[in-house]
């Protein structure tokens, strides 16, 4: 059962198109399973769609009508060769990654440190984004940490714990930098999370401070 | 503020000049000014079963200034907003076969067209050398909907509009304000002079009570 669930600030954010591309993705990770959340998200572009209905329009520029029926007409031809991008290379996990990823580059484990392992994950539309898979061993403990910016984080398998409470599969976990952890990965079984930091900023949360040095940065 | 505004009644004037001179047949097609909800979805359903472009244009006088309009309020430049206004009108054409009025309806529908394809266009802009090909969520196959869910989709266009008709209205102005992003939040805090936290705090609460009145109506 879903506990933890996306802030109501960012699925708003999410609705208006705001949420940066990192973050979106994790959020829609989520959202695939979280059927409340997808109601949310409907509520919320059921808004805009209504600030659409009534918002006092604009003038469009003359002959604009005229220029979309052309390419109307002049459709048909190419679009086919436009949607077959090139797929990313993934490298096979061992798991089952949900759908919202399958045009995602994954790449392969790696080591940083004992009992952790990480995967890169690059967005098609958005090279520079901050998404990685995470796979932490049962039981292990990570360094207490805060966060530099807002980090999102979604269990897809296993579960961790900290004095917030318990994140299982399925949960979607908001840490912003008044949050201060110290993560322990339930004794059960290994841990496997997608996750997200906001912004360019340098990265300084846990999986920043784990990566930064692989990142170059 | 002050220099939108004045193009926007400059827009007004040369509007009510280019209707005087064409007279009728411009009205419909650039400035229809009221299209009721089941209208707008007879018309996209006409659209994607007939391809039926008389439907189309009258879709298109309703919905491209108002896109327009949405754009502009969001932070783009008018020729921009004309042309993600005119690519999403675009995309309603060619997606009209995925509209399915139990879903969500056409208003909601054309918004989260225009939303993704104003994403798309921010991130080409910052990084032409990616192909921009904008993860859209709503062009995941859809499973079938359920008599439940139908009843459930066009509930919530209503509950949306009832909500935000009672939340009181300077939490209703904020919400609508700061749909349009995070850019007009700093203009918010600007204009009514008080700090950007504070105007995150009072988006944060004005959801809250959303939330609240929402769930009253469910």
């Amino acid at each position: 059962m879903i506990t933890h669930h996306p802030s109501d600030e960012t699925l708003f954010r999410y609705a208006n198109g705001s949420l940066e591309a990192g973050p979106r993705i994790v959020v829609a990770v989520h959202v695939g399973g979280c059927a409340a959340c997808a109601g949310r998200i409907g509520e919320f572009e059921a808004v805009g769609g209504s600030l659409l209905h009534d918002i006092e329009p604009d003038r469009m520029e003359a002959g604009a009508l005229d220029r979309v029926m052309a390419m109307i007409d002049a459709a048909g031809i190419g679009r086919a060769e436009i949607a077959a991008t090139p797929r990313l290379p993934r490298a096979d996990l061992g798991i089952r990654l949900p759908e919202v990823l399958d045009d995602c580059g994954i790449g392969p484990w790696r080591w940083i440190g004992p009992g952790v392992r990480w995967s890169r994950v690059t967005l098609p539309d958005d090279g520079s984004a901050n998404v990685m898979l995470l796979k932490v061993v049962a039981g292990r403990r990570l360094p207490e940490h805060t966060h530099a910016g807002y980090e999102y984080t979604h269990v897809l398998k296993g579960s961790f714990s900290d004095a917030r409470g318990r994140y299982g599969p399925g949960d979607l976990d908001e840490a912003d930098d008044d949050v201060q952890h110290q993560p322990v990965v339930d004794r059960e079984g290994e841990c496997i999370c997608v996750a997200a930091l906001e912004g360019q900023m340098k990265l300084r949360g846990l999986f920043g401070r784990l990566i930064q040095p692989l990142l170059g940065g | 503020m002050n220099a939108s505004g004045h193009g926007f009644i400059a827009d007004r004037a040369l509007l009510a000049f280019d209707l005087s001179k064409t007279g009728l047949a411009l009205t419909m097609r650039q400035d229809q000014s009221v299209l009721s909800a089941n209208e707008a979805s007879r018309l996209l359903v006409a659209v994607a079963a007939n391809r039926d472009r008389a439907a189309f244009a009258i879709l298109f006088g309703f919905y491209a200034p108002r896109l327009k309009a949405f754009l502009r309020r969001s932070g783009m430049t008018a020729s921009v907003a004309e042309d993600i206004a005119q690519e999403t009108m675009l995309l309603v054409w060619n997606k009209a076969s995925y509209f399915d009025p139990a879903r969500a309806g056409v208003s909601t529908w054309i918004f989260t067209i225009a939303r993704n394809a104003r994403i798309d266009r921010l991130r080409r802009d910052s990084r032409p050398a990616l192909i921009a090909e904008a993860f859209d969520p709503s062009d995941q196959p859809d499973e079938p909907v359920s008599g439940e869910q139908a009843v459930i989709a066009s509930e919530r266009e209503e509950r949306v509009r009832a909500a935000l008709r009672l939340l009181p209205p300077e939490q209703a102005d904020i919400l609508k304000m700061s749909f349009f992003g995070e850019e007009t939040q700093s203009e918010i805090a600007d204009a009514v002079g008080i700090p950007l936290g504070t105007v995150k705090s009072r988006v944060r609460l004005a959801l809250g009570r959303l939330r609240q009145i929402l769930d009253d109506l469910k």
